[in-house]
């Protein structure tokens, strides 16, 4: 006879959950194992309780409360005659529960042992964390009809069969979202499934799942007394089974990779195919080679001309002499000047201001190239061969620095050239005016006789006036007027008629007149005409001359300081009132006394010989950019009588107007030219030269001067860039015509400039490509 | 001699130095063939040592010239402090250094005569923000079911489009007596309470911006979230516009409409709806200004796609034909809803400001069913170029404006039907997902990001001045360039991946936000679920003050 436990005490009245499970308790001491339990909804009936020799307890429960069978431990067995509410079997931990009606939500929750029979029903969350202990059978979990949503969450072990019996019309006899967290333990079920978790798989049964079907089915069935649904359920075909995952299978990607899904769902070619050119297969690093480079250097040589090239009036390019001469090609780089002057030792080596020079990189170093002494190098150089006999005729209104450059010019390219020059002999300023200790007469004799040598007519003493000028035009293709400026000007000061006037003064001197001069001397002007012109008057035995200029003086500092050297001042800014006997009176009432005041403030051309209106209002030459006569084509015009301007620019344009002209008598037309852009010093790696001490620097020979000019613009084929190149993307190419080039390889190159940020030369230049 | 003037740019002039370690380079040009900004060269460096080892001075001397690396001087070229050579180099040799002394905002005032532009965001604050301040306090436990957020479904959607209120709704009861539609309720899009934001094809590369499109249909269509992208101003490839993928794509249309030629011209052959038209009025970085895409941006795609040649363009502050919120809702509004038939729904983004609740209230009226959200945007967001004094110094920022406009609705009892979308340096810290839902807490339906887009694609600024060169045209990373060779370093794939993976992080991390307030739908305006630990953010926000 079972003990009997009872909800009720004597009155009837409900016991406590302690009460009743005491009552059980105290059975339990007494020996008894079989118990009728009349619950009233008693929490926690039936475990974890055992007997010291083993014997099986034995439950019949009615009307429990909530975790029925909870914590049941091996050789317990429970029955509930009905349903059983929430939790029942919770943590059971080896007990037999049948639950002959339907079980309530989280039922079998955490079971890791034993076995649970449902003969109904169960709710939301059953089966959900289950477990299997590797140390016991793992736990049983059946359910005839379904499970509510969510069961078997986060199953991590066991057993779980869902036989699906009386669920016509259901969506899912699981519910819905079951399975979510499930990392362990199988699902039978019977019917239709929804809403499963992606964590597991749904699949057939295999054979030993369904010997494990046929043999518990019978068991089960006969716990819950319904074996007349073993013919039913013993179909095997309608059972799936459900597993968790495995840890690999979860960590693999389930969805299309993106370049899948770019090259299978997005649109054919991108969005942008249709208006941007891009395979995006290609990824680019942050450092490329080729098409990807933000930067692509292009070995520019020449592409910038030198300062001393750029300043040269004349446009002689230094840096590509002394390349010659650094090449041991002394004859190529002698004949190289003479194809831009023929006063490489008169101008470039003694009178000209040297603005190559002052333009020199060489200077930021230590002291600029020496340019003088590479100009007296040419001086007995022999002419270049001039082109064969053109057959045009081209006569030069003037024999001074201008129209002999232009003479020059045209003879080495093999025209006829006719100098008609007023002067007995020709040389122009350079005889008449340039004091002789600035300019030895040997030199310009020299360098005269060598353009003469070459075959240029010289008709000296013959002034052209209206008449022969048109004559000359006439008989010739091309004529050039290069007469120069030798009408002194003269300001209208009261006494201005005292003045002895500058340019008169210095040819008095050069034709060996010897013009006197009293002791004290003013010159009106502190120019290089002035300079010039106070070296004439200690010349002719002055004792003191004075300079004075209204304005900062425009001589070059190298004649004021021959100038001042000699005791010579200059006085600015000086505004003359008047000239009298005592001297020059000052505005401001100063009187700078003078015996002798010598006005040399600059000459206007004389050019009476030519029609009226080829002139502008200045009274001047009016040219166009290709230094041809507005109005005259075939007449150009150079030097002093388009403007005031050095020796040396009159030479420049002589060599441009020859230039222009030869062009013109092939017929073609005249096309201004640009001036290449002068090198941005910062180009220049000036590092790489090792300054000389200025302290004791002195130039020592011509040659010598080679290694030092930095060679602005133009390769000096040193190959820093070949050796610097960390890709070893350049290479030295030698061309056919015994020239040279350096070559950066495209597909090689990363474009990171250090063949341009290194080069000396500012040879390499870098393309911003982005 | 050769030597520097007191006005010469010095690298202490710039906002960055470059650390260089001539030692340790090998001169391997990698730093100078990457650096887009052209802000290091190679140069040659003098060497020259005198000294004298003998018992009496014997001078001796020793001069060698070296290649080396070195900064660019210029406020053109200047260092970004992007470090793109420091990722290059292999020596550890060179990199950016912050130059807390730099001389560059006068400087660059007083050479150029020009205001300063970049991109990035405010760069000023660096005090602790107010949605750093706020916690969600209100922790599920024992009162009220907590949610667990790996198991539960939860309904992230917000809409896009007008809601009526069930009232108004369009229903009937018919003669059979039930219920039937009456009329055409206007069109709601349920859509992803994170929207990404509008960057346009300008702004933005095209893979950068082809990257994003991917990943915006990769994540519908792939991953079910149904995240939608705004095109930004400034027109949307044709392709684009034909193909499937026009439904999750929100069309802006802003003050200067370019693009929109091509956009009806391709109407016929959609063969989906867009899943909205918004229509921008202001941008939170910006406020009171324009768009501004510079002319080195405008390539030739761009030029096409947008009618204009190549030249800055600058979109009006304003829009030229509008004069009033009232007009403004009419007419734009009107326009655009009739431009799809009245089948898409359009929203407008407004620049938080002192009088944005105004403008809402306006909206909030609303008697034709026509405003289909309200875009607020607050300073703090990104912006691809703008006038350094307008990103410092104009604009307000968004946590109490955008409470203001939900606490303006729900005082009218009008809350939820004009949806209420916030951004504004969302997201600025990296963790969207937090700053989503506290915003959505305080009454916002949706928020809206772009600058963290871009962070997830790989961009190397930040908000302390790093880089933040997207108007130059010159990204590092290929995103804010229209440059090919710069462009082809990004692979949209894996742009579109990260944003994707982000996106999936973030939807997690919501969900862990919203399993424990116990809400399995968005808790728009329950700010019952934050505390603050200050006091004025507290009171000012209407929430619980905590300490």
């Amino acid at each position: 006879m079972p003990a009997q436990i009872s909800a009720f005490n004597d009155n009837q009245q409900r016991v406590s959950t302690q009460q009743l499970l005491q009552q059980i308790y105290a059975a339990l001491e007494a020996g008894e194992t079989e118990f009728e339990v009349l619950s009233s909804g008693h929490h926690n009936i039936g475990g974890p309780l055992w007997t010291q020799n083993g014997e099986p307890l034995r439950f019949r429960v009615k009307n429990p409360g909530q975790r029925v069978g909870s914590f049941g431990l091996d050789g317990t067995e429970i029955v509930v005659e009905g349903s059983a509410p929430a939790d029942a079997g919770w943590l059971n931990a080896g007990a037999t529960l049948t639950i002959l009606g339907d079980g309530g939500d989280t039922t079998a929750h955490c079971a890791a042992a034993g076995r649970i029979y449902v003969a109904g029903r169960v709710g939301t969350r059953s089966g959900s964390l289950m477990k299997h202990d590797p140390a016991y059978e793992p736990p049983q979990f059946w359910v005839l009809k379904n499970t509510g949503s969510f069961s078997f969450e986060f199953m991590g072990g066991g057993i779980a069969v869902v036989c699906g019996v009386d669920c016509e019309g259901f969506d899912s006899v699981l519910g819905d979202r079951s399975c979510m967290g499930m990392v362990g333990g199988t699902i039978y079920v019977r019917g239709p499934v929804r809403g499963l978790s992606d964590e597991v798989w749904l699949l057939d049964l295999d054979e030993a799942d369904r010997e494990f079907l046929l043999a518990g089915l019978p068991v089960y069935l006969d716990k819950i007394d319904r074996p007349e649904l073993f013919e039913e359920l013993s179909d095997l075909g309608q059972w799936h089974k459900i597993l968790a995952k495995t840890y690999e299978e979860r960590s693999r990607v389930q969805h299309l990779t993106m370049r899948e899904f770019r090259l299978r769902e997005w649109v054919p070619e991108g969005i942008f195919g249709d208006v941007v050119t891009d395979d995006y297969e290609h990824v680019a690093g942050l450092v490329n080679a080729g098409a990807d480079r933000l930067k692509i250097p292009h070995w520019q040589d020449k592409r910038y001309a030198a300062p001393c090239e750029s300043s040269c009036p004349t446009s002689i390019p230094t840096q590509e002499r002394i390349k010659l001469l650094r090449q041991g090609k002394v004859q190529e780089a002698l004949e190289l000047v003479l194809r831009y002057s023929p006063f490489p030792a008169s101008v470039c080596g003694e009178v000209c201001p040297n603005l190559c020079m002052d333009a020199c990189t060489r200077q930021y170093i230590d002291k600029p190239v020496a340019m003088k002494e590479l100009g007296r190098l040419s001086r007995d150089a022999a002419a270049p061969l001039p082109a064969p006999e053109s057959g045009k005729k081209v006569a030069v209104v003037g024999g001074g620095p201008g129209g002999l450059s232009t003479a020059w010019q045209l003879r080495l390219r093999g025209h006829a050239v006719s100098v008609y020059e007023a002067d007995k002999e020709v040389g122009g300023k350079l005889r008449q005016v340039i004091p002789t200790e600035r300019l030895p007469a040997e030199v310009l004799d020299n360098e005269i006789a060598r353009i003469k040598n070459l075959g240029v007519a010289v008709h000296a003493g013959t002034k052209v006036d209206q008449e022969l000028f048109a004559k000359l035009r006439a008989e010739h293709d091309a004529v050039v007027i290069a007469s120069g400026a030798h009408s002194p000007v003269v300001i209208p000061f009261p006494g201005h008629e005292r003045l002895v006037k500058g340019i008169d003064f210095l040819k008095a001197i050069n034709a060996g007149e010897r013009p006197p001069v009293g002791e004290r001397v003013v010159v009106l002007g502190a120019g290089n005409a002035g300079m010039d012109t106070c070296l004439g008057a200690y010349a002719m035995g002055a004792k003191k001359v004075t300079a004075i200029d209204i304005q900062r003086p425009a001589a070059y500092q190298k004649e004021i300081a021959h100038v001042e050297a000699l005791g010579g001042e200059i006085l600015w800014p000086f505004f003359t009132d008047r000239i009298d006997e005592k001297g020059v009176h000052g505005k401001d009432g100063r009187l700078i006394e003078a015996d002798t005041v010598i006005i040399a403030i600059g000459e206007r051309p004389d050019l009476s010989y030519v029609p009226r209106e080829w002139l502008s209002i200045k009274g001047m030459m009016e040219v166009d950019d290709c230094r041809q006569v507005t109005r005259a084509p075939g007449v150009f015009a150079i030097g002093d009588t388009i403007r005031p301007g050095l020796l040396t620019h009159a030479i420049g344009h002589g060599l441009e107007a020859a230039e222009f002209i030869d062009t013109y008598l092939r017929g073609e037309p005249l096309v201004a030219k640009k001036k290449p852009e002068i090198v941005p010093q910062e180009c220049l790696s000036k590092e790489l030269f090792r300054p000389q001490n200025r302290g004791r620097f002195c130039v020592i020979d011509a040659k010598s001067e080679t290694n030092r000019c930095l060679s602005c613009g133009t390769c000096r084929d040193c190959s820093m860039c070949l050796e610097a190149c960390p890709e070893g993307a350049i290479r030295r190419v030698e061309m056919d015509n015994g020239r040279f080039e350096y070559v950066s390889d495209d597909h090689v190159c990363i474009g990171c400039g250090i063949c341009a940020g290194i080069c000396p030369c500012g040879v390499w230049s870098m393309e911003q490509a982005v | 001699m050769e030597t520097m003037k007191i006005h010469d740019v010095t690298a202490n002039d710039l906002p960055w130095k470059i650390r260089y370690d001539a030692s340790r380079c090998t001169l391997c040009g990698s730093c100078t063939a990457a650096c887009s900004f052209r802000a290091i060269a190679p140069k040659v460096e003098r060497r020259r040592l005198v000294w004298s080892e003998s018992e009496y001075p014997e001078p001796k001397s020793r001069y060698s010239a070296v290649p080396v690396i070195r900064q660019v001087k210029s406020i053109r070229n200047y260092c970004r402090g992007c470090g793109i050579c420091e990722k290059v180099c292999p020596n550890d040799a060179i990199g950016p250094v912050r130059n807390l002394d730099t001389r560059h905002p006068i400087v660059t005032r007083c050479l150029a005569g020009d205001s300063i532009k970049r991109g990035g965001r405010k760069n000023l604050e660096a005090t602790t923000r107010t949605l750093d301040k706020l916690r969600i306090g209100r922790i599920s436990q024992m009162t009220d079911p907590s949610l667990d957020a790996q198991r539960h479904t939860f309904d992230m959607l917000a809409p896009f489009g007008r809601i009526l209120p069930p009232g108004k709704l369009p229903f009937k009861v018919g003669a059979d007596g039930r219920l039937q539609k009456d009329g055409q309720a206007p069109p709601v899009q349920w859509i992803y309470p994170v929207i990404i934001g509008d960057m346009s094809i300008g702004a933005l590369s095209w893979r950068m911006w082809e990257g994003v499109a991917m990943a915006t249909a990769y994540l519908n269509e792939q991953c079910g979230l149904p995240v939608r992208m705004c095109s930004g101003e400034g027109g949307v490839p044709v392709r684009l516009l034909k193909s499937r993928f026009l439904k999750y794509m929100i069309l802006q249309i802003a003050s200067g409409h370019f693009g929109w030629n091509r956009i009806v011209k391709a109407m016929p052959e959609m063969i989906e709806d867009p899943a909205g038209v918004l229509i921008k009025i202001g941008q939170g970085a910006k406020p009171g200004d324009g768009g501004l895409l510079q002319a080195q941006k405008v390539a030739a795609h761009i030029q096409a796609i947008r009618g204009v040649p190549k030249a800055d363009l600058l979109s009006p502050p304003n829009h030229q034909g509008l004069y009033s919120i009232e007009e403004s809702v009419q007419k734009m509004f009107l326009s655009f809803n009739a431009a799809f038939k009245f089948r898409v729904p359009v929203a407008i983004k407004v620049a938080a400001s002192a009088t944005s609740v105004s403008v809402f209230n306006n909206l909030v009226r609303d008697p034709y069913n026509i405003v289909g959200g309200f875009f607020l945007d607050g300073i703090d967001g990104g912006t691809g170029a703008a006038h350094e004094v307008s990103l410092d110094h104009t604009g307000h920022p968004i946590v109490s404006k955008l409470r203001d406009c939900y606490l303006a609705a729900t005082t009218q009892g009008r809350q939820g039907q004009i949806p209420l979308w916030a951004a504004g340096g969302l997201g600025k810290t990296g963790d969207l997902a937090a700053d989503a839902f506290k915003m959505i807490c305080l009454g916002a339906n949706g928020v809206f990001t772009g600058k963290l887009i871009l962070q997830m694609a790989g961009c190397v600024g930040n908000d302390m001045g790093r880089c933040n060169a997207c108007n130059t045209g010159l990204c590092p990373a290929g995103i804010t360039t229209q440059e090919a060779a710069l462009a082809h370093r990004l692979d949209p794939e894996k742009v579109a991946q990260n944003i994707v993976n982000y996106f999936l992080a973030m939807d997690q991390e919501l969900k862990k936000l919203m399993a424990p307030i116990g809400n399995s739908s968005l808790p728009v305006g329950r700010s019952d679920a934050l505390v603050s630990t200050d006091k004025a953010v507290a009171e000012r926000l209407q929430i619980q003050y905590v300490c």
